[in-house]
């Protein structure tokens, strides 16, 4: 096909297109900083004087900066207790060669999580830990500790076995060799997978919502409680969704590279 | 890596490592699952085993159109985004543009928190307020209820889906056309066929896998629908959004009907296993 398009042209395309694909999050952007007349307004306007208004109501008369610190501590703990159990794991799984353990996390992958929810409900009820930080962690951590595995798998099954073996000469165990030759050698995978399961933890909405107390509500069940408060107000919300938004798009920002990649091996590898 | 062992050492086995992980497994997947079944088999008045609660759901409407809703906004948003996600995938494979801006805009919308885009879509859906209608009627337009009406509110869900997770499938489908043989590209050049035909017998057929990948992980998400509508409509307006994760949810922990949501849940995970299934009984049809 002639392409006679200037490559400026197909640029400026994209680049309009991109905007207006990221409307939604401009606009939530945008209307943190709206004082509560412009939020509402209609005909919506572009052009406004911007306020801090609502970041200073929401983090004043709601406890949402104890919210955000809940969630900070709940990802931070399950990413942590995700990656302490996946990396043991994927090593065991790449070096062995074994082949169960994708099946059973893949089962567990699909599995709806209520299902798991009124159990672990009752569980944590019966031992006294509902509405603790332990039962957010150990619940968050299902999702973090698979995605840690599926993601840490590729960097140890590509690492070559004779550094492994030399380890082993040198006299130390299955741990150190773990420990001080083989997470030297995988860490960016490491680091995308620390990423990408804090990034899945901080987003994930029903473990939060069933399983945390007054003390531990995380910024996302705050803010879902904040719509059913019936007086909507609009501007506290989107600077909710905003502060909530922040950390998931800068963490993406430095793994997108990574991400890109990922996708496309993971999508050849079928 | 090779499997080999020099000689006179004795193999090195790691195999201790997984514990920790089966363990934990154990303890929050497998023991819960057992003990969902158990709730769920449950009878009434401390009679052990019954099928009461699996016989109630066969009579459930609820739960009969819980299903179809399930169904429903899988099929529509499922066509939506494998056919706009190959689009933009193809429009990206031609023009060499992923990075900067468009990598942003690719990779935000899937990874921002469920929540948030449910909470966006509220203000921006706002059958009064929300900026959508502005547009609609800066367009000459009629304004729309969105999320509020009953008879379209689902097909708005899966609009906010195909929206969120397009760009997910475009970069798995991006991936699969990178990586076509250019040599069918040449044999199908020199047979004269471009354009539509090319595509539609060439391009096609060869990202098959690919898109059952895609279609694999997205099913796996569409069928278990629970975050944006729970922050939206909560199953509303009536139940036309009531999928069957959010009548489980609300049947669990608003009205404490324990068993018969177990009874639901096993049910959902049974179909999302079996479509799975399906998939993978598909794979060895598009394989090449």
């Amino acid at each position: 096909m002639n392409d006679v398009r200037h490559p400026l042209l197909v640029k400026a395309a994209f680049s309009i297109g991109s905007l207006l694909f990221l409307f939604p999050i401009i606009w939530m952007a945008l209307s943190s900083f709206k004082s509560p007349l412009d939020v509402t307004a209609y005909p919506p306007t572009l052009i406004f004087s911007p306020t801090l208004e609502n970041f200073g109501e929401l983090f004043g008369r709601t406890d949402f900066l104890h919210n955000t610190w809940n969630s900070f501590v709940v990802a931070s703990g399950s990413t942590l207790l995700g990656l302490l159990l996946a990396t043991p794991a994927a090593f065991a799984i790449s070096w062995h060669r074994m082949s169960w353990p994708a099946t059973v996390s893949l089962f567990a992958r699909m599995a709806p999580g209520t299902l798991f929810l009124l159990p672990w409900f009752i569980m944590f009820s019966n031992i006294g830990l509902s509405g603790s930080f332990t039962a957010l962690i150990l619940a968050h951590a299902v999702i973090t500790m698979p995605l840690a595995l599926w993601i840490l798998l590729p960097y140890f099954d590509g690492m070559p076995r004779e550094v492994v073996e030399s380890g082993q000469i040198d006299g130390c165990g299955g741990l150190s060799i773990l420990v001080r030759i083989v997470i030297p050698m995988i860490y960016p995978g490491i680091i995308v997978a620390t990423i990408m399961s804090f990034v899945f933890s901080w987003n994930y909405f029903l473990f939060a919502l069933a399983l945390s107390g007054f003390e531990t509500k995380t910024a996302i069940v705050a803010s879902f409680n904040f719509i059913g408060e019936g007086t909507t107000n609009w501007g506290a919300l989107m600077a909710a969704a905003t502060v909530i938004a922040i950390p998931p798009l800068v963490l993406t920002f430095i793994v997108q590279r990574w991400l890109v990649a990922g996708l496309s091996f993971g999508a050849v590898k079928g | 890596m090779q499997d080999a062992q020099p000689q006179g050492q004795t193999a090195l086995s790691v195999r201790w490592m997984i514990v920790p992980a089966v363990l934990m497994t154990l303890a929050m997947v497998v023991f819960p699952l057992a003990y969902a079944i158990r709730l769920s088999l449950g009878g009434p008045g401390g009679a052990s085993v019954s099928t009461e609660n699996f016989q109630r759901l066969a009579s459930d409407p609820v739960f009969w159109s819980a299903l179809r809703i399930t169904f429903g906004l899988f099929g529509m948003a499922l066509v939506m985004q494998l056919v706009l996600g190959t689009a933009l995938a193809l429009l990206l494979n031609r023009y060499d543009v992923v990075r900067g801006l468009v990598r942003t805009a690719i990779l935000s919308p899937f990874m921002l928190p469920p929540v948030v885009v449910g909470m966006v879509a509220i203000v921006v859906l706002d059958p009064g307020l929300g900026a959508a209608n502005w547009v609609l009627q800066a367009l000459g337009l009629p304004p729309f209820l969105w999320l509020a009406s009953p008879q379209w509110s689902l097909l708005v869900i899966a609009l906010i889906d195909t929206w969120q997770w397009t760009p997910f499938v475009a970069l798995i489908v991006l991936g699969g056309l990178q990586s076509l043989p250019g040599r069918v590209y040449e044999a199908a050049e020199i047979d004269g066929a471009v354009g539509i035909r090319r595509f539609w017998h060439i391009t096609l057929p060869l990202l098959g896998p690919t898109l059952l990948t895609a279609a694999v992980l997205r099913s796996v998400d569409l069928l278990r629908f629970f975050d944006v509508i729970y922050i939206t409509t909560q199953g509303g307006p009536g139940n036309s959004t009531t999928t069957l994760n959010i009548y489980a949810y609300k049947l669990g922990f608003d009205f404490m009907d324990v068993g018969y949501a177990s009874a639901l849940m096993i049910a959902l995970a049974t179909i999302v296993f079996g479509s799975v299934l399906f998939f993978a009984s598909l794979r060895r049809k598009v394989a090449w």
